[in-house]
């Protein structure tokens, strides 16, 4: 199939600009443009806008409200909120995400970063000594996917002449004890039309995560540049050991775009780089990419307008206008339950 | 200018009553879709209503096999709410036990933001060992342990919207909206509360009530004008009284029996067992309010009942009627105005926070026919006349600059 395309962006208010040279990484975009990037982003064919949490260049706000949002005015378009470990605890993380899951008809997932813990969590942490963002982060991820399988749709009757709205015996408590959670359920509300959200994992260019950390939990791992050579062979086999295959993992290669370089008049741009990153994923047995555009909300959406349609193969256009869900979208199957 | 009555409905699920969602001619899972929720909102905003609220916690209600519960997000119902109206304030129930200060503040700062300034947090602490373990704990922290964090929680959260300077909203910072009903619920009303959602069976305590939080917020130097009281008000209208009384009926007798007893029993902390319908509950079962454990506004209200009526327990089962202890008013459009007028007149009420009996219809009654007569009267406004959830409850923008933190006690 063609490359599968999401793209980052981050919604807020841009820093006053610095004194000397640009700005680094993408730049706030605000609110209204941000609706106008997700009016062309859906209709460019890209799976899922991916939510920032932190960037360099300004206040970015909450990706759960900002997706939450966007999803009210544009639906049939993923939403990929950005959620930390940090400051998170993971049963209020699973229920904000599974939320806008079933609000999206299961157009929903959730990058989750690395990073500490929250200070619900800290104080009764079973393992307070235990550490590592790495090792926190699959114990996390474990617990989310957990959470959004603990209330199984079908267990959700609503028999009113018997009096039954919830058949209970379907409903089972997760019990987790684990190094830095101790979490029961289970979760308040049925699971998604398309299983349980999406979690993407992001190896970025730096070391904090490895394929072996995300390989139970992930269904999309994103690879900056630097890391992207050997990052098949090695997810394929950190799956293998996890006891999944290679078929049930999106693998993504980031690309930060210049949009104002695809104006008018960019169409060779446009065509060079697309060329360039075909052979890219090509050359990596990437599942396609991450667009990072680094300017205004008009430059983003030149660059979704100018590059989507190069990116992708037009005799892949789908029949059916959009895929149900944000798991179709992105080639994945629906997830077996989560083992115990 | 004169005082104005403020009405927000409480979408809280199927509605109010336990048989709810059994209701003829009612969806019976309609509350876990979003729709249920974003179709009310509009609805409320055609009413001109200052606020839709939603209550919530976090964790499944193990009665959940007999009656329909909390089950999506507020600020993820709340921002999506946002995108599809324009004026309606929007307020949600946020735990201070369960929520990281930081990660809330920036979450409910930017919510605001959102939504153009409309929205309104409000503050919980939390009942019940069910929550608490999903956050890793055994049983839940003390009644005062509870609101002793929660004073310095809230607090941290506003000291943290009045620091932004980017992505503030048009009304400056959120709503603070406060419901607790015990002695320690109340100081922190008085202390921070804007909005106070108050649970009141009856009009003199009620009057008294208001004055108490008023006369407290004075004394945390705060103007009383500045606290907005409104309790929970059940809603059964009828196009004549005998057919808001019919309405009434068919709703007990929709009532899940089980549900009722094991709720009741879990939220006094009591056992029923052995107790048959036909017999008055033995005032000695229940200790004092301040001891008791969980929500201790409930508590309190139904140990009034108790003392006061002597009801055997299937009485006081259907006079709760699987509700939260909120009163309940049955009759025709005039009639419910009229208890509307006479709380709001009298200084027992500056509003109302509208729990109707089933949802959507109940509350397509309320709108449609309740509201126009208020505004016959002269009580209930006919367009909106600001864009944020300050300009309809008549608050005006927070005072500019750092946010000065209050003492715990006020001064005396």
């Amino acid at each position: 199939m063609s490359p599968v395309i999401q793209l980052a962006l981050a919604v807020g208010e841009p820093a006053a600009p610095p004194a000397a040279g640009p700005a680094r990484g993408p730049v706030p975009v605000p609110l209204t443009g941000a609706v106008a990037v997700a009016a062309a982003a859906r209709e460019a064919g890209i799976a899922a806008i991916r939510l920032l949490d932190e960037v360099a260049a300004g206040h970015a706000l909450d990706p759960t409200v900002v997706a939450a949002y966007l999803a009210g005015l544009h639906d049939g378009l993923g939403y990929i909120a950005e959620v930390p470990t940090t400051h998170n605890a993971p049963y209020n993380t699973a229920r904000r995400v599974l939320s806008l899951d079933r609000a999206t008809g299961g157009l929903a997932g959730v990058a989750l970063r690395a990073g500490g813990g929250d200070e619900v969590s800290r104080a009764t942490a079973p393992a307070p000594r235990a550490a590592g963002p790495a090792a926190r982060w699959a114990e996390y991820a474990h617990v989310l996917t957990r959470l959004w399988e603990s209330f199984p749709r079908a267990a959700l009757i609503g028999d009113q002449q018997a009096g039954v709205v919830v058949d209970d015996a379907l409903v089972r408590p997760i019990g987790h004890e684990g190094a830095f959670y101790r979490v029961a359920g289970p979760l308040d509300g049925p699971s998604s039309v398309q299983g349980r959200p999406v979690v993407v994992a992001d190896l970025g260019d730096l070391d904090v995560l490895d394929v072996t950390a995300v390989a139970r939990s992930a269904d999309v791992v994103v690879v900056g540049r630097k890391r992207a050579a050997g990052a098949d062979a090695a997810l394929t086999e950190a799956l293998r050991r996890a006891g999944r295959s290679r078929q049930e993992v999106a693998l993504l290669g980031r690309v930060e775009i210049a949009g104002d370089d695809l104006g008018p008049g960019g169409a060779a741009t446009a065509a060079a780089l697309a060329g360039e990153l075909r052979d890219w994923a090509g050359e990596h047995r990437l599942d396609g990419f991450e667009l990072v555009p680094t300017g205004s909300a008009d430059a983003v959406v030149t660059a979704v307008r100018a590059l989507t349609p190069r990116l992708t193969d037009p005799a892949d256009a789908p029949a059916s206008p959009r895929p149900l869900t944000l798991r179709a979208a992105l080639g994945l199957p629906e997830p077996a339950a989560v083992a115990a | 200018m004169s005082r104005r009555l403020h009405l927000n409905v409480n979408i809280l699920n199927a509605g109010v009553f336990g048989g709810s969602w059994r209701f003829p001619g009612t969806d019976g899972t309609a509350s876990y879709t979003i729709e249920h929720y974003t179709s009310i909102a509009k609805k409320a905003e055609q009413a001109k209503l200052d606020a839709v609220f939603l209550a919530d916690g976090p964790s499944l209600d193990p009665q959940i096999r007999h009656r329909t519960s909390n089950n999506l997000e507020p600020t993820t119902v709340l921002a999506r709410i946002a995108a599809q109206t324009e004026r309606i304030g929007l307020i949600g129930t946020l735990s201070s036990s369960y929520n990281d200060p930081v990660e809330l503040a920036r979450r409910l700062g930017d919510l605001d933001y959102v939504s153009g300034g409309r929205f309104g947090w409000n503050v919980v602490t939390t009942a019940g060992a069910v929550a608490a373990r999903n956050f890793g704990r055994t049983s839940e922290p003390g009644h005062a342990l509870r609101y002793r964090r929660a004073a310095e929680f809230t607090e941290q959260v506003v000291a943290s919207w009045a620091a932004r300077t980017a992505l503030v909203s048009p009304q400056g910072r959120p709503v603070v909206v406060q419901a607790g009903g015990s002695s320690d619920g109340r100081r922190l009303a008085s202390r921070v509360g804007e909005v106070i959602f108050s649970a009141d069976q009856d009009i003199e305590h009620a009057r008294a009530f208001r004055a108490e939080i008023r006369e407290g917020a004075a004394a945390f130097g705060r103007r009383p004008e500045d606290v907005v009281v409104l309790p929970g008000l059940s809603t059964v209208v009828g196009g004549t009284e005998a057919e808001a009384r019919a309405r009434r009926e068919l709703l007990d007798e929709i009532l899940p029996g089980e549900y009722a007893r094991n709720r009741l029993a879990g939220q006094l902390g009591i056992s029923l067992d052995g107790l048959s319908d036909d017999e008055p509950i033995p005032p000695e079962l229940l200790v004092a309010p301040d001891e008791a454990g969980g929500s201790q506004t409930f508590y309190r209200v139904v140990k009034t009942i108790i003392e006061t009526e002597r009801p055997t327990l299937g009485r006081l089962l259907k006079k709760l009627s699987g509700g939260g202890g909120h009163r309940i008013v049955v009759g025709t459009p005039e009639q419910i105005a009229d208890d509307i007028e006479l709380w709001f007149r009298t200084g027992a009420a500056d509003g109302f926070n509208v729990m109707p009996d089933v949802l959507p219809s109940g509350f397509d009654d309320f709108a449609d026919h309740v509201v126009p007569e208020l505004r016959r009267r002269g009580l209930f406004r006919t367009d909106y006349e600001g864009t944020t959830l300050r300009d309809h409850l008549g608050l005006g923008l927070p005072d500019a600059g750092p946010y000065e933190l209050r003492p715990l006690e006020p001064a005396l």
